[in-house]
């Protein structure tokens, strides 16, 4: 279980996170909305201890990512895959996906390979394992980044506007994939502005206003008139958002 | 007899003066290089002083002429220390220091370009310090620095010919005797000229070779 509880985060004066409490249990898939600037990606940040809190604390299965061997134990129990891919340009797609399983996990290179080929073929890409990212379209650099992530066997997949570097056809490539996840159960945190396909996956959405987590509802009770659509921020983000 | 004619036997003189500057130019690039690099290592794991000392002193050799480094460690160390120096010793530290300094900043801007994002995503994924820096950041920054840095050996390899004037019998010095003794300036310093003009060509060549094996992942996408 990934417990956030009063988190909170400055950067100089400008408040970015404040006081949020948030708690994603294994099996479900939840979705982060919220404008730009909102925060979402910084909470994100605080999961895989890219940037130190403020205030508040972040539990990942009761590991405190607040100390040095906490957040190691919480990220071997995570994965994140980044908006712009952040892959390894030196290296070819089965050495980006091997690279964490042998070097973090011990795991022996023809296991790791095994499996990372494995992976590699499970998002179409197996006639480009031994290319390097820069000959690879962005969808197909973020399918190598959801690879990469899931070759660490994670519990929790932090998922951080994935697909908001991509073209529409791009994109339905990435979702499709991690539509499946979903539906196999894979634990996600999913940052995205991807409505209808958050409003399909998720079990439960999540809404960050100026930093603020102003609702936290499954996902029908989001999408309905009386539930989230009754909060007059979230009705104008929806139809802004649904219009395009 | 004032001077004398070319004789076969220059040409292995020649060659000596070569090896010398070859021998001298080697050794001093693989210390030059190994300590460049063990100081971009400090300077990574950011070590309390010692990075400002590092800085300090690279600033110092990098701004102030090689003679005069030369000259300060061949005459003034063993005056100050009361230590021997053998002008090879000498040539040996001026020219290796030198050399660390200028590929230390070479190094140290090969690891800054190394993108932000890759270092948090290797970081995020549960890599060390030391495994970043061995397996993401140093393959792109030696991707990034072997340009620079084949100019900067280039350069080197012709700031050698400065240890003749301390008495080492390298490639320049042979120029000077084969001068004194034949009286033709014109055809010994355009022959050693041409000879280091070679070497440095080669050296050039070798080093576009290992920069391209290093940047295959890169693809020239065009503007």
């Amino acid at each position: 279980m990934i417990e956030i509880n009063n988190v909170e985060k400055r950067f100089g004066s400008a408040e970015v996170l404040k006081r949020i409490n948030l708690k994603v249990e294994p099996g479900e898939v939840v979705t982060i909305l919220g404008s730009s600037g909102s925060g979402k990606s910084t909470l994100i940040r605080c999961i895989n201890g890219l940037e130190a809190l403020s205030g508040g604390a972040i539990r990942v299965d009761g590991h405190d990512v607040s100390t040095s061997a906490g957040l190691a134990a919480a990220r071997r129990r995570s994965a994140t895959v980044f908006q712009l891919f952040n892959l390894y340009p030196h290296m070819t797609v089965l050495q980006n996906v091997t690279l964490a399983p042998i070097q973090v996990l011990g795991q022996p290179r023809a296991e790791a390979e095994a499996q990372a080929r494995a992976l590699i073929d499970l998002v179409g890409l197996t006639e480009h394992a031994d290319a390097y990212p820069q000959r690879l379209s962005g969808g197909q650099r973020q399918r190598v980044g959801i690879c990469r992530a899931l070759a660490m066997q994670p519990r929790y997949l932090l998922l951080d506007e994935v697909t908001s570097a991509l073209d529409p056809e791009m994109t339905g490539e990435v979702l499709a994939i991690l539509a499946r996840l979903a539906a196999e159960g894979t634990t996600m945190v999913f940052v995205t502005h991807e409505i209808e396909f958050a409003r399909r996956i998720s079990d439960r959405i999540v809404f960050l206003e100026a930093g603020e987590l102003i609702v936290d509802m499954p996902t029908e009770a989001f999408f309905s008139e009386e539930g989230g659509l009754a909060v007059p921020r979230i009705r104008k983000f929806l139809s802004k958002m649904t219009k395009d | 007899m004032r001077y004398a004619d070319f004789t076969p036997y220059d040409l292995v003189l020649l060659a000596q003066g070569l090896g010398v500057t070859l021998g001298l130019f080697a050794a001093t690039t693989l210390i030059g290089l190994a300590l460049g690099a063990a100081l971009t290592v400090l300077h990574y794991y950011r070590v309390p002083v010692i990075g400002h000392v590092v800085v300090a002193v690279t600033e110092l050799l990098k701004n102030s002429p090689v003679l005069v480094q030369l000259f300060l460690v061949f005459f003034g160390m063993p005056a100050f220390f009361q230590v021997n120096m053998t002008p090879v010793t000498a040539a040996l530290l001026t020219v290796s220091l030198n050399t660390a300094a200028f590929a230390f900043v070479i190094f140290r801007s090969g690891v800054e370009a190394v993108e932000r994002d890759q270092i948090e995503a290797a970081r995020v994924f549960g890599h060390s310090r030391w495994q970043i820096l061995r397996r993401i950041i140093s393959p792109q920054a030696a991707a990034f620095s072997v340009g620079p840095l084949i100019g900067l050996l280039v350069n080197q390899l012709q700031v050698t010919s400065l240890i003749s004037v301390i008495g080492v019998a390298d490639l320049t010095k042979i120029g000077n005797i084969l001068n004194l003794r034949t009286l033709e300036p014109f055809v010994v310093w355009s022959v050693i000229g041409l000879t280091y003009y070679l070497c440095a060509k080669a050296l050039a060549a070798l080093g576009g070779r290992l920069e391209r094996h290093l940047r295959r992942s890169v693809v020239w996408q065009g503007l």
